[in-house]
């Protein structure tokens, strides 16, 4: 476990830092994709890309871990959209919290950063956010310069329930913040 | 494409590496493995575009001859998913060199593989005038790249919850391995999987109509025996731990060449055979003669499938009194195959709004927790001291 625990560490830190001390389960994944992926949190996830956004099945299998261990408990709740996962913190989480103190404290920016810049946004939102950023990280991984327009334009093919100027909203927010590496000169 | 020798080269790789030594019947390879990818993703692709001809054309944008490019995207990438596999397939991956700090996966080899040593042959057969693929088409759903564009929505269907992959190798492993674990109706799923319309903003998602959710649920149950009474094996993941140990002592500076340019091709030139006839001749160390003498690491200490806090702290107080006898530590979640919990949509044909997690129907899906296991071992002859450095601690415990 030990090898782990940092990452499983991460879960109740998170949901206890989210609106009403719970999170998703796209909440979650999105949210560890963007710890990994924009602010370098060495979290060892291997994330591709599927219509629904950047996912990797470990984040979830991590998840059920964290569940047997108690660090965090998981109940299915039915919203307005459909039914969903409500994730909280478990009685044992300030345990696996000082298991990993010293990685928590080092990335406890990153991970203000994340909810505070996402923590209000919906799951659909987070899918399109993390397409956004999985798109413009291929583009550094391919040392090819892109436009926001190309890359409103990828997203929208992968994803063609949103349109491409919603797309674009959304990318220039993120170009603004430094968020994109690749397509920010776009500006 | 089958006649490929990137492709050859999988008939010399055997599917459940050294699995043999406890069932021996598992000599099977990923040469018919990814002969029967292809043919569930085609039986999967072909279901699909029937039961949810509506959705695909309405919120996919598919017409007849975009459905039928697609399916010959679908069968090239579930047929050539694991042609980058190293020798004795996930038993070495840990092997793989690293970037980015992260090692390299089999995938990032098929991608590669798939642009380069099979380019031409994808490309320029007469008969892909009728679909106009490209590799890289290929390639990017395959790793999962947003230029696989709009087909991505089929990326499931090679790698995701129903994956053809996963319900390829349970019937196949079950089969060679002799068990019954990883049966399911592969027949009910076929007549009950949907591309389902989500709410909320999100894509369309595969799932099964109400009438298959027993099925999906024996899919899941199938993989959740098959981890516990196959892949997760005691001996079998010791023959993993020796066949790591062997290919540092083969492989050049320890490690498989990376997957580009002319490493790419040195790469090709590992398979079974290769490291079968160094280990015959001699090489590979102290676990080579283990692998040659069926003489492998002992367990001698498990913590329960699904470990709480409890006995994680136990295990460590296990771990500290062994000491240097412990020769490995195996943890069920970094195999390859562990199982997380699933989410299998499930959707009311008659009521199509109504969709639930599969979780919602099954109170057996619903309890499934992934498993956390880790597995101590020491060599034979260190076994029965080990034995009794533990009984001390239970003892104690027990007291």
């Amino acid at each position: 476990m030990s090898e782990n625990e940092a990452r499983l560490s991460l879960f109740p830190v998170l949901a206890s830092k989210s609106k009403n001390g719970c999170m998703g389960r796209t909440a979650l994944m999105k949210y560890m994709y963007l710890l990994q992926t924009v602010r370098g949190v060495p979290l060892g996830y291997h994330f591709t890309l599927y219509s629904y956004g950047p996912f990797d099945s470990d984040v979830l299998s991590d998840l059920s871990i964290a569940e047997a261990l108690e660090a965090v408990k998981t109940e299915l709740a039915l919203y307005a959209g459909g039914y969903g996962y409500r994730i909280r913190p478990g009685r044992n989480a300030k345990w696996l919290e000082r298991r990993a103190e010293k990685f928590l404290a080092r990335h406890s920016t990153d991970i203000d950063w994340v909810v505070k810049k996402f923590g209000s946004f919906t799951s659909a939102e987070l899918e399109l956010v993390g397409t956004i950023v999985y798109v413009d990280q291929e583009a550094i991984s391919r040392k090819k310069p892109t436009s926001l327009d190309q890359v409103a334009r990828l997203v929208h093919d992968v994803k063609p329930h949103f349109t491409e100027a919603k797309v674009l909203q959304y990318a220039r927010q993120l170009a603004n913040e430094r968020i994109l590496k690749a397509s920010s000169k776009g500006l | 494409m089958i006649s490929q020798p990137a492709f050859q080269r999988l008939r010399r790789i055997r599917q459940l590496a050294w699995t043999d030594y406890v069932y021996p019947g598992a000599m099977h390879t990923r040469f018919e493995h990814s002969l029967g990818v292809m043919q569930v993703a085609t039986l999967l692709y072909d279901a699909i575009c029937d039961k949810s001809a509506e959705i695909l054309k309405s919120d996919l944008a598919y017409n007849k001859d975009g459905l039928g490019r697609d399916r010959q995207l679908v069968r090239f990438a579930a047929l050539l998913h694991d042609v980058g596999h190293p020798p004795f397939s996930h038993g070495s991956e840990d092997l793989f060199p690293a970037h980015d700090g992260k090692n390299y996966k089999h995938e990032d080899y098929s991608v590669a593989i798939i642009r380069s040593e099979l380019r031409s042959a994808i490309e320029e057969h007469s008969l892909n005038a009728n679909y106009g693929l490209h590799a890289e088409d290929i390639a990017a759903l395959v790793e999962g790249s947003a230029k696989a564009r709009q087909p991505i929505f089929w990326r499931d269907l090679i790698a995701g919850q129903m994956d053809a992959d996963r319900m390829d190798y349970l019937l196949r492993d079950s089969y060679h391995t002799g068990v019954e674990y990883g049966g399911y109706d592969l027949k009910r799923i076929l007549t009950t999987i949907r591309a389902i319309r989500s709410r909320g903003g999100h894509p369309p998602q595969l799932g099964v109509s109400r009438g298959g959710w027993h099925a999906a649920e024996g899919l899941v149950l199938a993989r959740y025996f098959m981890f516990t009474q196959v892949y997760f094996h005691k001996t079998r993941v010791a023959y993993d731990v020796h066949l790591r140990g062997a290919l540092k002592k083969l492989l050049p500076h320890g490690r498989f060449p990376l997957p580009t340019g002319e490493s790419l091709k040195s790469y090709l030139r590992w398979d079974d055979w290769r490291v079968l006839g160094l280990l015959g001749s001699g090489k590979g160390g102290a676990d080579g003669t283990c692998l040659r003498s069926r003489n492998h690491y002992r367990r001698v200490y498990e913590t329960p499938e699904v470990s709480t806090k409890k006995d994680f702290e136990m295990f460590e107080k296990v771990k500290r009194r062994l000491g240097k006898l412990v020769a490995a530590e195996e943890s069920a979640a970094k195999s390859w195959y562990k199982t997380g919990p699933p989410d299998i949509p499930v959707v009311d044909d008659h009521n199509p709004k109504d969709v639930r997690p599969l979780s919602k129907y099954s109170s057996v899906v619903r309890g499934l927790k992934a498993n956390n296991q880790v597995f101590l071992y020491v060599a034979p002859e260190n076994f029965d001291s080990a034995e009794s450095r533990i009984g001390e601690i239970t003892k104690h415990v027990r007291k």
